[in-house]
């Protein structure tokens, strides 16, 4: 009884008996595939690169789901050729129906191949900075700087501005450090030098700069330019600063306060007037 | 301090010193530098470590797998070739294990690391930077400190070259030791902008070792590059 209603056709000639083989069989296929991945991972977890085995593992994970659909597919006694005529019709059915799917589908192709970022680059997308996590079809995740997991779309990250601060392997940044017009400029600059020329991750090539940029109101400018490989760009500029401020104070050459000198000229006299008091304050 | 050394051992040398003691369980691994003590376990009691130089990429910390040597100029005439010596900074490896299954414990050096970009900042690479000065024979250094390349250039243009630049890939450096560090070099130089670059497998003088390798630790699936193709240029 139940077999025969089972084996009874509800759309065409595909019986409930035929979507549950082909059910059991995509299962089937799946935890195929997952088993293969977890091998995977404990075989080449240590000697590939986490980021290229994750894409290595989903092509092969794909792959094996797409040979377990094809091979259940005659449980449905379907034609390919059929398949191809119904998916492009659904295809074209759903692409009206869910426009914004197909857009972020599409942007998501156009991000994957024009590779602007990959997992674990540094980057800010519109007003969003953090860590690229994932590139996915449709969407983009983001972990940032606080932690926090933020998708975004992959048409707003097609249509924003990207930028990427690691994509090139070195980086320059700057400080500007004033110093009192009392101090010698000269050996604040060599004591600078020094300490860049010791630091292993400011690079040898590109030089840093290190120059008297401006006559300011309250001190001397310093301008200091450094180049650093983008992986440890912030750890060394966070370094640096702190040091070159620690060995200028050592060398007593003093980074001033915004300060105004007042000369008074010879003769003059200051009166200060009080207002009278109130009558409560007495 | 080169070589294999059983535990329990102490070794002395240059300001740093190597102490290897048992307990029930464990072994005790300690080594006191200058600015520096690094004190480790050990799961087992019984056996030894291997210390020997190791490629100088992995100071502070590994960010690029290239050398980038920096020399006097020389002047390579068309259609001929020099050697030279070099001396490089030396990354001191602690080693556990035996065949090709073994582990890296702990590196140190007594060379002040620098890292140097070769190329654009956007397709050079980050390269540990070596200056370095330019001999006619072996020259003498302190083993820890410095090991000696020798280095063939070969010109095979048809233009005088000024060579200042030599860049290796960390994954293809062979190093040997005996009385030092040391590693022999080849170089092909196609014109001013182009030159190849590849670390001999044959040790450079009679009864040294090879060195155990970092890079073989990673067990990588990635080929190593017998070669390196210097893109950017073979001088300043």
């Amino acid at each position: 009884m139940v077999f025969d209603s089972l084996s009874s056709p509800i759309i065409g000639t595909v019986t409930p008996l035929d979507i549950l083989v082909f059910g059991i069989a995509v299962l089937v296929t799946v935890i195929i595939a997952r088993i293969v991945a977890i091998y995977l991972k404990k075989a080449l977890g240590d000697r590939v690169d986490p980021t290229e085995l994750d894409k290595l593992v989903k092509v092969i994970q794909a792959v094996i789901v797409i040979i377990g659909v094809y091979a259940a597919l005659p449980s449905f006694d379907i034609q390919l050729a059929d398949m191809l005529v119904v998916g492009g019709t659904l295809g074209l059915v759903a692409a009206f129906a869910s426009q914004r799917i197909v857009s972020n589908l599409g942007s998501g192709l156009f991000v994957i191949a024009e590779r602007p970022m990959k997992p674990g680059d540094n980057v800010a997308i519109g007003s969003v900075s953090g860590t690229v996590e994932q590139i996915q079809v449709l969407s983009t995740i983001i972990k940032t700087y606080e932690g926090v997991y933020v998708r975004v779309p992959n048409e707003k990250v097609f249509n924003s501005e990207i930028i990427n601060y690691v994509a090139n392997v070195a980086r320059r940044f700057e400080y500007t450090i004033g110093i009192s017009y009392g101090s010698d400029a000269e050996a604040a600059i060599r004591i600078i030098e020094s300490l860049l020329k010791a630091h292993p991750f400011v690079l040898a090539h590109p030089a840093p700069s290190v120059f008297v940029e401006e006559l300011a109101d309250s001190s001397v400018k310093i301008r200091v330019f450094i180049w650093a490989p983008s992986r440890v760009w912030w750890s060394v500029r966070t370094e640096m600063l702190w040091e070159i401020k620690k060995a200028l104070d050592e060398a007593g050459i003093e980074i001033p306060f915004p300060q105004r000198v007042v000369t008074i000229a010879e003769g003059a006299r200051v009166e200060v007037a009080h207002a009278p008091a109130e009558e409560g304050d007495r | 301090m080169f070589g294999r050394h059983s535990i329990p051992f102490r070794l002395e040398d240059s300001g740093i010193s190597i102490e290897t003691r048992r307990n029930e369980k464990f072994t005790i691994y300690e080594r006191i530098s200058p600015y520096e003590r690094v004190e480790k376990r050990l799961g087992f009691t019984e056996g030894f470590l291997t210390i020997n130089p190791v490629e100088p990429v992995n100071l502070p910390q590994e960010i690029t797998g290239a050398v980038e040597f920096h020399f006097t100029p020389i002047a390579v005439m068309p259609l001929s070739e020099v050697e030279v010596f070099l001396t490089f900074p030396v990354e001191t490896g602690v080693f556990s294990g035996t065949g090709d299954n073994f582990t890296l414990i702990d590196v140190f050096s007594l060379a002040q690391p620098k890292y140097s970009l070769y190329g654009s900042p956007e397709r050079g690479i980050i390269t540990r930077h070596v200056e370095t000065g330019v001999s006619n024979d072996v020259p003498t250094v302190n083993p820890l400190e410095e090991g000696v390349l020798s280095l063939r250039i070969r010109n095979a243009g048809r233009d005088w070259v000024w060579v200042s630049r030599a860049v290796f890939e960390s994954s293809s450096l062979r190093i040997f030791y005996g009385p030092h560090a040391a590693m022999s070099a080849e170089m092909v130089v196609y014109s001013r902008l182009l030159g190849e670059t590849w670390v001999s497998k044959t040790p450079p003088a009679k009864g040294m070792q090879e060195a155990l390798r970092v890079y073989q630790t990673r067990r990588s699936l990635i080929p190593e590059k017998p070669s390196y193709l210097m893109e950017y240029g073979v001088g300043d």
